[in-house]
């Protein structure tokens, strides 16, 4: 997609989001919602930016959610770090730990690196429950209480100001979305799809494997880290219940929604999943059933997600040469 | 002191041998059709229940013998169909690896949470196979864990005769080597992929019968099944059965021995931390080809 409809296509959805909260600031319900569809968003963007874009199958992205998360909580907890630097400083950490992740899957071919992010994402749970997750000051199985709420300048930012936070979520999204869009615009995105295209031919053209795989895990999970940071100061609690499976399937419909590689397809995808989540909420267990169900017929019926199907009723202006060359390898 | 690590020995043995059953089928599957099943642990949780269902509820006559006759050719057809109507479909994108990954994530969801749905969050618990212990001098054996033992043999020796001696075997063989030469000689290949995906199923259903007499019916336990499977098979080579058979024994052994002595807490953590050290000296696995 050319960086011109990208942007466009951000603008208008982030837009709506934004004004949205001048009519539903009343409701504390679609301020959360609102306020989720901007997180989720951005953690679902580095999601497709590394496996749609970098075409690493990394399924670590809760994990480095769930870190961040508990890194900034551990740090404004225990240490009495004040949050806003704590969520930056919990961001550090999970690019951090995301580049210990990434360096044993530079070796290793697609299907190893998911089921190394994935266990990683499974171990992390005991950890955090054990001894030794306890040492660190997770809280074991009851998790972490009272996590302060984000001040800046005297403003408080938490669940109990809504609009207030869902302003500061807001400005936070669209820096992040600029800084993914100019990466999958700059050189550094076209070596992304090199490298995921042919890795061989890409390295004998001087792209290296090594410093742009281990540049987008550090990117993505830095991200990831910070908005994981966001959102703990933004619910004030905090246990290992993030980890479940749960979390991790709806977080793989916004893509699967979206269209995977297909940016900004993934951001109308969180859109969506999220609402509908929130929608089939009475429905209580049915609501999972209909959520997984949901993943096997889109990945059937529509391969390419939301984005797919709007191609398909829009030729003119999606159909590209550009598009057919990102579509087809 | 002796005595507890004999027991503590035979739980790894008996674990490690339902493993290999489960891994070797993962195994065949990924070597064979390339696909990435992350469905695998929710077959498992399926036969646990498909058993209790004929056992407690139903109660039919003849026990385990009904079981396992009606197990394998029910599991076979989920199987089967399930590749076809589900997987077969996306072999036509270049990117089908990663969405059938993500397919049969959906479709893990789906089934855990239909199995909630269906029988209730609650753990089932099943009849032992036979009742009664054997005393080998100081040593006392459950039978039932001696029968699991022969049994999860049994069914990896009768995998080994299945695909080293009849023609099937021979294509499922022939399709792994080389999809598009064995398309050639005029083997079947789509029925082959349902066939051999079918056939994984059978081994994790069966594994998921034997276990869950030990470990309960838990319709939360597929995952934990799945990754176990998946990592056994990465630690002995994907796609490399003698390596998934040694790999099973190997964790199945680890497991027993830090659930003793660290606690349980610490096992996924063990298995991780074994498979990463690894995978960064081999990263094809332990007897995997490159």
């Amino acid at each position: 997609m050319k960086a011109k409809s990208m942007i466009k296509i951000l603008a208008v959805t982030y837009g709506l989001i934004g004004i949205l909260p001048i009519f539903v600031s009343d409701s504390s319900i679609m301020m959360r919602i609102l306020t989720m569809i901007l997180i989720w968003s951005v953690v679902a963007s580095c999601w497709d930016l590394i496996m749609g874009y970098a075409g690493i199958f990394s399924f670590g992205q809760v994990a480095f959610y769930v870190i961040g998360a508990y890194s900034s909580a551990i740090l404004s907890v225990s240490l009495n770090v004040p949050p806003i630097l704590a969520i930056f400083m919990a961001g550090t950490i999970t690019a951090m730990i995301g580049v210990l992740i990434g360096l044993p899957c530079l070796k290793l071919a697609g299907p190893y690196i998911a089921l190394v992010t994935f266990a990683f994402q499974l171990a992390l749970e005991p950890f955090l429950k054990g001894p030794l997750g306890k040492a660190i000051g997770s809280g074991g199985s009851r998790g972490i209480i009272s996590v302060p709420p984000i001040e800046i300048f005297g403003m408080s930012f938490s669940s109990s100001e809504l609009v207030q936070f869902f302003y500061l979520a807001f400005v936070m999204t669209l820096i992040c979305s600029a800084v993914i869009v100019v990466i999958l615009k700059s050189h550094w995105g076209t070596a992304f799809l090199a490298l995921k295209d042919s890795e061989d031919f890409a390295a004998s053209l001087g792209v290296s494997a090594f410093k742009y795989k281990l540049l987008v895990f550090g990117i993505t999970s830095f991200i990831t880290g910070l908005f994981g940071g966001l959102y703990v100061h933004y619910v004030g609690i905090l246990s290992t219940r993030m980890l479940s499976m749960e979390v991790f399937t709806v977080l793989l419909i916004m893509i699967v929604v979206g269209g995977i590689g297909q940016y900004p397809g993934v951001v109308l995808g969180a859109v969506i999943t999220v609402t509908a989540n929130e929608l089939l909420r009475p429905m209580g267990i049915y609501r999972l059933l209909i959520m997984g169900g949901m993943v096997v017929l889109i990945v059937l019926l529509l391969p390419d997600g939301v984005t797919g199907l709007i191609r398909k009723f829009s030729f003119s202006r999606w159909t590209n040469k550009e598009n057919r060359s990102i579509e087809t390898h | 002191m002796f005595l507890e690590i004999i027991d503590v020995i035979i739980s790894g043995l008996l674990n490690g041998s339902v493993y290999a059953l489960m891994a070797i089928g993962l195994a065949l599957v990924y070597g064979v059709t390339k696909a990435f099943n992350f469905a695998y642990g929710s077959f498992y949780t399926m036969g646990g229940y498909f058993a209790w269902v004929f056992l407690v509820p139903l109660n039919l006559p003849g026990g385990y013998y009904t079981v396992f006759l009606t197990a394998i050719p029910f599991l076979f057809v989920v199987g089967f169909f399930l590749e076809k109507f589900l997987v077969a479909p996306l072999r036509k994108r270049s990117d089908w690896q990663m969405k059938a990954m993500m397919l049969t994530l959906g479709l893990a969801l789906f089934l855990d949470i239909g199995y909630i749905a269906v029988f209730g969050p609650r753990l089932k618990s099943l009849p032992d196979i036979v009742e009664g212990t054997l005393a080998l001098g100081p040593l006392v054996f459950m039978k039932q864990d001696v029968v699991i033992f022969i049994l999860s043999i049994t069914g990896l020796l009768c995998f080994a005769w299945l695909l080293n001696n009849t023609r099937v075997g021979m294509a499922v063989q022939a399709v792994a080597q080389n999809p598009t030469g064995a398309q050639i000689v005029g083997i079947p290949k789509e029925r082959v992929f349902a066939a051999t995906f079918a056939i994984s199923t059978i081994m994790v259903g069966i594994g998921g019968i034997l276990l869950s007499q030990k470990n309960f019916v838990n319709p939360q336990a597929s995952t934990g099944i799945m990754i176990k499977a998946w990592v056994i098979t990465a630690f002995g080579g994907m796609g490399s059965i003698r390596g998934s058979l040694y790999a099973a024994l190997i964790i199945g052994m680890l497991e027993a021995f830090v659930g003793y002595y660290l606690g349980m807490i610490h096992i996924d953590i063990a298995v991780l931390t074994l498979l990463l050290i690894t995978l960064a000296f081999r990263p094809q696995g332990l007897m995997g080809r490159e």
